[in-house]
């Protein structure tokens, strides 16, 4: 099948002014400022098929937002290009948008002061939605997130969860073909979470509509997505199905460590590469241990590894073509 | 005492990261000093002196008047942001007196406006118009005496207005209203000496004539010596009122908000 | 039409949401209305003294002064947020809009409108009009009226376009409420008076640079033709109106470059 999205080799590097100082410092750069460049996204490239529903992870300042921008069409990236559903985003940004629904999660597009159904007429008209479309969306999502009993209360009164279902049903009224939902579950609770879920996993199942999912919760991925696309520091670090990950990382065990002087220690080991034996005997001499947990590893404790360096992920041969 | 100084150090280098505010800060004090001066001489035309008052003396007038006013130019919204977001408990936790720290922010941001935006401005209006020079080397301490006082008299009604956030959804509205009244009354568009004479008398019993006018009559050797101590102990008592009231206000405010919990 | 629901959908969004807040909502409008009134108290105040400024007395004053207000009242229910926008970007409230597949500055027009300004300005305008309007010697025939609607909207267009213009700056500078604070707000406060009381730098401002002049002080010389006109070309009287329209215009384009660079920078 023809991709939907397609990126090669996109790069965004920023200018960030340096602030100094101390007072005369501070006035120095008055009238001189230095500037130092910061890689936001640096080679990033991958393509996801029409139906996909794509986890986008990776910590704090790694890229994700940036790149979420530049597949919106908001910013344009400096090398590299972008294709999807047939357009330049940034270039036919009018035409594009027809077709995508963004949540940013941290940032609502709802009235504050006005109940939900007001935001959603407002939208109708700029996505020009036809009468019976707009009913039957409006119709089916609302039944779909449970909504009935908060649709007519001022926005400013919602619950966080409440919140954000409004926001996403404002997003996909227009039933767009590819939607990017940029931290959509940050700050709920767990039914809250699962709602959502469910939503988009419908929305993905019955749709067929193209989902690209950011998150910092595994949980997310691990229960909606097929696929997982890990950054950090601006370069894909994985990419690949997660049951791939977790496979590949079955042989990966954490041992908990508490040492005699009551401190704690976390140790990861490729039982594939040094036997468990091994490890043992080796940490045994080393340190003076009082007691210690094997613990498998999780999804969750596997990204956490990944991005704390204790593991280093080598990409699939086949990737790297 | 070193904290509050502390405070307001902080304060003015805070300032100093915004280049471009800095250098319009300039422009924007010299344009409006030269403004002014073009409507004080159209109002004058031919005539040299208008009740006894000529045109060096406005001008002299409007220069200090905005160098004060100038230096009187922060944030008003500060503490109902505070109640509104709830951090105004943090500050009931902190060593120091949170009204003197307030009043140390602001004076840091003063004194940059002064020194930044004022002085250079002021140079500039030196290079096309005269002004009157100081009435004597000795007035110039007295006239710094009775500037710190206008200060704080404006500060204060400032924070009293501030403190009804504590009862009120907003206070933008009332110190809105509150800042067209002080300038208006305190003479800083149009000199009181210009002021309809019964206006006069009502407002030589309000603080407003304390704020800017008794520093620049000092200034220009208007007042006499017994005038002008009497003139520093009205403003003294002014400043002794409104603390009673400010201190009045703040009290019954926070205890209204720690019964409450906000 | 679509872009009609559109806006009238935003009007009533508007509305709704000041009726939510009605005590808040007045006293917001009658402090802009004070706050607006203090220059005309002031000038009141003086006129008593000095009786003409330039030879323009309390009437032509102030009925100079009601030109300003009542175009003001329709710029800021046009173009409110335009008026906020450095801290629409910064807050990134415009990412918004850029997803959405709307004209940007369409979205930003019909947005939000800040209608306790508007009221605040309108109602003091239409005051000062109605106090002064009979008492300058303007004969209200026809053309004189048709002149002064095409001054309302030209001043219109004319602030509308400075306020684009000043919004387009957000695109390559972090702060630009210090410019914006100069050139829009004091300048607007200057042209309340007669611009030739002015020194020659500050008129030259007014007339070609942040062309205020032709928002109230040429319009009111084609009604009133005071003295001080003489220092100027006659013409500017007449294409007042124009000229609003130009500046919309340039604004526009230059918005239409500025733009572009926010796809790179973002913010």
């Amino acid at each position: 099948m023809e991709n939907i999205i397609e990126i090669q080799g996109v790069k965004k590097y920023y200018k960030i002014a340096k602030r100094e100082k101390g007072t005369f410092m501070a006035l120095a750069t008055l009238f001189n400022r230095k500037y130092e460049t910061k890689k936001a996204v640096d080679d990033i490239s991958f393509s996801i098929k029409p139906g996909e529903i794509v986890g986008f992870i990776g910590p704090n300042g790694a890229g994700k937002s940036t790149t979420v921008k530049m597949l919106s069409g908001i910013l344009y990236p400096d090398a590299g290009t972008i294709k999807i559903n047939g357009f330049i985003p940034y270039k036919q940004r009018k035409q594009y948008v027809k077709n995508i629904g963004v949540v940013f999660g941290q940032k609502s597009q709802l009235n504050w002061d006005l109940p939900l159904i007001e935001s959603f007429e407002l939208m109708k008209y700029i996505y020009r939605i036809p009468q019976k479309q707009y009913e039957e969306n409006l119709d089916l999502f609302i039944q779909l997130l449970d909504m009935e009993d908060f649709i007519n209360q001022p926005v400013r009164q919602l619950s966080l969860g409440q919140r954000m279902r409004g926001d996403i049903v404002a997003s996909l009224l227009h039933s767009p073909q590819i939607v990017f939902l940029d931290e959509p579950t940050i700050g709920l609770d767990v039914v809250a979470k699962e709602r959502i879920r469910e939503f988009v996993r419908y929305m993905n199942q019955i749709r067929h509509t193209t989902i690209i999912f950011t998150t910092h919760d595994m949980q997310d991925i691990e229960k909606v997505c097929d696929r997982l696309i890990m950054i950090d520091k601006g370069k894909k670090v994985y990419d690949g199905s997660i049951q791939e990950i977790k496979n590949k990382y079955a042989n990966f065990k954490s041992i908990e460590l508490l040492l005699e002087d009551g401190s704690k220690e976390l140790k990861t080991f490729d039982v594939s590469v040094t036997p468990m034996s091994a490890v043992m005997e080796q940490l045994f001499s080393e340190k003076k241990i009082k007691d210690i947990t094997i613990c498998e590893s999780e999804i969750e404790d596997i990204i956490r590894d990944i991005y704390e360096g204790r593991v280093v992920l080598a990409q699939p041969e086949a990737e790297r073509n | 005492m070193r904290a509050y100084v502390e405070f307001a150090v902080k304060k003015f280098q805070d300032k100093m990261a915004y280049r471009l505010d800095f250098f319009m800060g300039i422009v924007n004090t010299a344009i409006t000093i030269l403004v002014y001066l073009c409507i004080y001489k159209a109002l004058y035309g031919d005539a040299g002196e208008v009740d006894g008052i000529s045109y060096p003396m406005v001008a002299t007038h409007f220069v200090i008047t905005l160098g004060l006013s100038n230096a009187f130019h922060y944030n008003e919204m500060f503490l109902q942001d505070k109640i509104r977001d709830g951090t105004i408990t943090n500050e009931f936790l902190k060593p120091v007196s949170f009204i003197l720290r307030l009043l140390a922010e602001n004076i840091g941001e003063g004194a940059f406006k002064i020194i930044f935006h004022f002085i250079p401005a002021l140079l500039i209006t030196l290079l096309y118009t005269k002004l009157c020079p100081p009435v004597s080397l000795l007035g110039l301490p007295v006239m710094f005496c009775s500037v710190a006082l206008g200060y704080l008299i404006l500060w204060l009604i400032s924070f009293i207005i501030q403190t009804w956030s504590f009862w009120l959804f907003s206070v933008w509205g009332i110190i809105t209203i509150k800042n067209v009244f002080v300038s208006i009354l305190s003479g800083s568009l149009l000199p009181l000496w210009f002021m309809p004479e019964p206006l006069q008398k009502i407002l030589s019993f309000t603080p407003f004539e304390s704020i800017y006018f008794t520093p620049v009559r000092i200034y220009l050797g208007e007042l006499s010596g017994r005038e002008t101590v009497f003139a520093l102990a009205v403003q003294a008592m002014w400043v002794a009122l409104l603390c009673v009231i400010a201190n009045m206000f703040w009290k019954k405010g926070t205890k209204k908000l720690i019964v409450q919990g906000g | 039409m679509n872009e009609l629901k559109i806006a009238l959908q935003s009007l009533k969004m508007s509305v709704r949401t000041r009726m939510q807040y009605r005590v808040d909502s007045l006293v917001a409008t009658l402090a802009v209305f004070i706050r607006e009134s203090a220059n005309i108290i002031v000038i009141y105040l003086a006129l008593l003294k000095f009786d003409n400024i330039n030879g323009w007395n309390v009437n032509e004053m102030l009925f100079l002064f009601s030109l300003l207000f009542l175009t003001y009242a329709f710029v800021v229910s046009l173009f409110a947020d335009l008026r906020d926008f450095s801290r629409m970007i910064r807050e990134g409230r415009f990412d918004r809009l850029m997803v959405r597949p709307r004209g940007l500055l369409f979205q930003l027009i019909l947005n939000n409108a800040d209608l306790m300004a508007s009221a605040g300005h309108g109602t003091l305008g239409i005051l000062l009009f109605l106090i002064s309007a009979g008492k300058v010697g303007i004969c209200w025939d026809f053309a004189t009226i048709l002149y002064y609607l095409g001054a309302i909207i030209g001043g219109v267009l004319l602030q509308g376009g400075m306020f684009i213009f000043f919004s387009s700056l957000s695109f390559y500078f972090l702060e630009t409420n210090s410019l914006r604070e100069i050139f829009y707000w004091n300048m607007r406060k200057f042209a309340g008076y007669p611009i030739s009381i002015y020194h020659k730098l500050i008129q030259g401002l007014l007339i070609y640079v942040v062309p205020f002049a032709f928002v109230n002080y040429f319009p009111a010389q084609y009604l009133l033709r005071k003295p001080d006109l003489i220092n100027y070309n006659e013409i500017y009287i007449y294409i007042a109106p124009l000229v609003g329209i130009a500046v919309y215009l340039s604004s526009y384009l230059f918005w239409r470059v500025s733009v572009r660079r926010y796809y790179s920078t973002g913010n």
